[in-house]
């Protein structure tokens, strides 16, 4: 299909395009340098013009998400959603249900309709990435893949303890390719394997789990491991000590571990509270964003709380226990044999709660005390901090100074006080900082060399927005989005809902590896060796090579 | 070759089966429900409308007919046996129908899932009760029953394994234990309570004879390192409390205070977690989903086959094994004209309007089965030479479409 996006003012900030008035060529689902006159147009003057948005870190296809689903049938029930009327021919149009955890076509339906049209499953446990991969198979509109939970693997944990350094990793390679994954993820390195074998949790980053290995050790192989494989995205972390008072020390603590390694901390807003546990709590982002700022090899995602419903859905289970423990709500607990756990605890964070306003806040500002947006990138932890629904009113936060000093004045103040956000921030972002936070920085870290950009040979992902006064309003009901050059969203209806791609890489590996693996397997593991890995994905491994 | 099967929610992924001239001539372990799963695996290939022979083509356009016309009346019964896939396109249909749909999940086992709705769950995959559980508790099973390799392959006895069995009335836990608790129906509940509170760390004050056991249990698993509750989420001999499953994971997720623990859920086979499963991740419910209005509504309390029997529907799509179905829901379905889509449709004890033969989900077709715990198995079957249940309904969708213009 081709189509001329015409005289739109176009957002690329990867290739230096900012706000320019010009056309957007698409040919066979790629970015062209011109079409022939008579080629369909689709006429975008006084309408902005962006690549389709990346989700850098989300939880929509996964076991956990099934298991969140399962636990809110009253938000499904008060959500339901109708199939789209899609235009003839299409695939078949399908209903489904919201909430904070949609299911997987109302998810895709949904994220399409926002203009994202890429997005990353962020912890998947590699036994249960079979289930993962149907899930995206019934996720139409984004390109998507997951992120492989490495972080308290019983054999990585054995390979780290004997020194094994190769054969971590041969096996992480593996790993990666047996599920089908796009890149490492850490949950709370050995906090999880820690709550496992009863001992709680680790507290720092030299707390050993059951006298074996330390955190610290976890990070450091699994960071160069990602880096040695060249993987597109660097390792993810997930810092110990999520959602504590004062745990801005640990993930300090975390990146001067790694210094000089590149790696990405995601869902920063949960990691950088000042304060002591049991002693109250605080802002401790500026001093984590000066670390950030000064270190290049650092790059994070924000995980903004937006205030109203969410569903906390992590691999971090002690954490969740807590929760579960302090709320007194319905509480999910899953341990996975030999990988990881599960944990999942539903929520809502009210504006008059003292600790949910200083984490909205917190939120707030990791962006606004940024210097590099490529390194700092949006997400609500989808749907931990909130829907991703809530991506157009955080836009709303970061671009007017005067919604977000309203709303500022309505939130509990409790906890603000040495908040920088509280003492003014006056930064408002513009509509290239946004293209940058929510696509093309996303698409870079992700090492997604043809998302995230309007260049020549990306694919044709772009999202066109009508401009309004109300950004929350014209981020929220983009006018057409584009998806490998096909027209889903005309005039802000769903008209068409392609099946997405499958993203994932598939590292080489010394097979020798395989040999002490299997041993392994047959010691532990309830599931055959051979019956392990994924077979038959759609598509082709992503070349490795980082940007 | 190495094969998982669905006799049971096991779904032991390490059978091996001996294939002669398209025959399964051996299976091993000497599982009684892995052979009665595998048989011969010779089942039949038939294709009937009206009870008469038909072409596969025949036969799509008549149930497609059948069901086009009852859009907006129809159920789906996920019925065992199917492959995830299968099971995918079945629930795909009966959305664009704006049927109900709903799954083989037994009364038992669908108040273990409401139940799981309003408190949530402490569970744990098989491989990690295996690896870390020193205390096993079996409340009112002995898996050996219906379960065979359960206790082989995920909960073994010895290793210095504590093992309290818990009998209800007939339902009898595994003997001999290190510790025995014999309840009456009736006493059940109470029991429930007086463990938690014991495990809570609550005064239970004194406790009439009866009952002082039942704190012991309580003791015990508290000095677990891991505790593993393994309970039968199907139907049993005795008619069950209702607070029976709620209980359970009330004591599991209290356990977790103060050590670890996990409910084990014994489920039956066929793939029936599956269902749940995926109706779930296209739905968000897990059971009894009504397509009616145009969106999925969650309907618990009035199952399919349920309302099938009170006549509310005009026809029914039959996705797997009817035979699998119980007799009441066959005595049901004899009302009312049905398709059925699965494996040995032909010998459905009603006659169906429709009836295409298809393969068998891990014997002659391949794709995902779900174990218990619902860790999803790929399935590679012994034998082939069968339509597929998950094309077959895929046709039947398409002539849908087609019929509805959708």
């Amino acid at each position: 299909m081709r189509l001329r996006i015409a005289g739109g003012a176009v957002h690329d900030p990867a290739n230096g395009v900012d706000g320019e008035v010009r056309d957007v060529c698409i040919d066979d689902g790629r970015i062209v340098a011109g079409l022939p006159a008579g080629a369909p147009t689709l006429d975008a003057r006084g309408m902005v013009v962006m690549p389709g948005g990346v989700d850098i870190h989300s939880h929509f296809a996964s076991s956990s998400c099934n298991h969140a689903r399962r636990l809110i049938p009253d938000e499904h029930a008060a959500d339901p959603v109708a199939a789209p009327e899609l235009l003839e021919g299409e695939l078949q149009a399908r209903s489904g249900t919201g909430g904070t955890v949609p299911s997987t076509f109302t998810t895709g339906y949904r994220y399409a309709g926002l203009g994202y049209t890429t997005a990353f499953d962020a912890a998947v446990a590699p036994l249960l990435a079979r289930h993962s991969h149907a899930e995206l198979d019934d996720t139409p509109c984004v390109d998507g893949g997951i992120f492989v939970l490495m972080g308290n693997d019983e054999y990585l944990i054995r390979q780290i303890e004997a020194g094994e350094r190769d054969r971590a990793r041969d096996y992480a390679a593996w790993l990666l390719g047996a599920a089908g994954g796009y890149a490492i993820k850490i949950v709370n390195p050995g906090g999880v394997e820690a709550w496992k074998i009863g001992q709680r949790n680790v507290n720092g980053l030299d707390d050993a789990v059951g006298g074996r290995v330390t955190p610290r050790a976890i990070l450091e192989v699994l960071t160069d491991v990602a880096n040695a494989l060249a993987l597109p995205h660097p390792v993810h972390i997930h810092c110990n000590n999520l959602g504590v008072p004062g745990n801005a020390a640990t993930t300090l603590a975390t990146m001067e571990a790694l210094s000089g390694r590149r790696a990405h901390f995601t869902h920063l807003q949960f990691h950088c509270y000042g304060g002591e546990p049991g002693k109250g709590w605080s802002s401790g982002a500026a001093r984590v964003m000066e670390y950030v700022n000064a270190h290049p090899e650092v790059s994070a995602d924000v995980g903004q709380v937006m205030f109203g419903p969410a569903m906390t859905i992590t691999a971090d289970a002690p954490v969740e226990y807590l929760l579960h423990k302090s709320s007194g709500r319905r509480w999910t607990n899953i341990d996975i044999e030999l990988e990881t756990g599960c944990g999942i605890v539903p929520l809502a964070y009210k504006d008059k709660a003292a600790v949910s306003a200083l984490q909205w806040a917190i939120g707030l500002e990791l962006f606004l005390l940024s210097r590099d947006p490529w390194r700092m990138v949006l997400s609500t932890d989808h749907p931990n901090g909130g829907s991703f629904l809530s991506y157009p009113a955080l836009i709303q936060l970061l671009m007017d100074r005067s919604v977000r000093d309203e709303r500022l004045r309505q939130v509990n103040p409790g906890l603000l006080g040495g908040s920088a956000l509280a003492d003014g921030l006056a930064r408002e972002y513009t509509l290239n900082e946004i293209a940058i936070v929510t696509r093309a920085g996303p698409a870079r870290l992700l090492g997604l060399r043809h998302k995230g950009h309007l260049g020549l040979g990306a694919d044709a992902d772009v999202t066109v927005y009508g401009r309004d006064a109300d950004i929350a309003r014209m981020f929220s009901t983009p006018r057409y989005v584009v998806k490998g050059g096909l027209l889903v969203v005309e005039e802000g209806q769903l008209r068409r809902a392609p099946l997405g791609h499958r993203l994932r890489v598939a590292p080489g590996y010394d097979e020798a590896v395989l040999r002490d693996l299997r041993r392994h397997f047959e010691a532990y593991s309830s599931v055959r060796f051979e019956n392990y890995p994924v077979r038959d994905l759609p598509g082709v491994p992503v070349p490795l090579g980082q940007q | 070759m190495t094969v998982t099967c669905l006799g049971c929610g096991c779904a032991c992924d390490d059978v091996e089966v001996g294939v002669s001239e398209g025959r399964i001539e051996s299976v091993a372990p000497p599982c009684p429900l892995a052979r009665a799963w595998f048989g011969t695996g010779q089942v039949p290939d038939r294709v009937l409308v009206g009870g008469q022979t038909a072409s596969g083509d025949q036969a799509v356009a008549a149930a497609a007919e059948l069901l086009a016309g009852a859009a907006g009346r129809a159920l789906v019964v996920l019925a065992p046996d199917l492959t995830a896939g299968a099971q995918r396109v079945a629930i795909a249909l009966a959305d664009l129908l704006r049927a109900t749909v709903d799954g083989a999940t037994s009364a038992s086992a669908a108040e273990g899932i409401v139940a799981a709705q309003r408190r949530g769950r402490a569970a744990a995959t098989l491989g990690e009760i295996r690896n870390r559980a020193d205390v096993l508790l079996f409340w009112a099973v002995d898996p050996t029953d219906h379960y065979p390799r359960y206790p082989e392959r995920y909960a073994p006895r010895g290793g210095g394994r504590t093992l309290i069995s818990v009998s209800v009335g007939a339902d009898r836990g595994p003997v001999p234990a290190d510790l025995e608790l014999t309840l009456t129906p009736d006493e059940e509940t109470g029991a429930l309570s007086v463990v938690r509170a014991t495990v809570l760390g609550n005064r239970v004050g004194e406790l009439p004879a009866s009952l002082q056991s039942t704190a012991a249990v309580g003791a015990r698993l508290l000095q677990a390192r891991y505790a593993a509750i393994i309970h039968d989420g199907e139907p049993g001999r005795e008619s069950r409390s209702p607070y029976r499953t709620e209980g359970l994971i009330a004591l599991a997720q209290a356990l977790n205070h103060s050590t670890r623990a996990a409910l084990s859920t014994l489920r039956a086979g066929g793939n029936r977690s599956g269902a749940e499963s995926v109706l779930t991740w296209q739905t968000g419910y897990p059971m009894a989903v009504d397509f009616s209005s145009g969106v999925p509504r969650y309907e618990p309390g009035r199952r399919g086959l349920d309302r099938a029997a009170r006549g509310e529907f005009d026809a029914v799509l039959v996705a797997g094994s009817a035979a699998a179905l119980s007799k009441t829901a066959e005595a049901a379905l004899a009302r009312v004209p049905v398709a059925v889509i699965g494996p040995r449709a032909s010998e459905s004890r009603f006659q169906p309007h429709v009836a295409i033969d298809t393969g068998v989900a891990g014997i002659h077709e391949p794709g995902v089965g779900y174990r218990m715990d619902e860790v999803p198995l790929p399935l590679t079957p012994p034998l082939s030479g069968i339509r597929a249940a998950a094309e077959t309904l895929g046709a039947v969708l398409g002539a849908v479409r087609g019929r509805l213009g959708r």
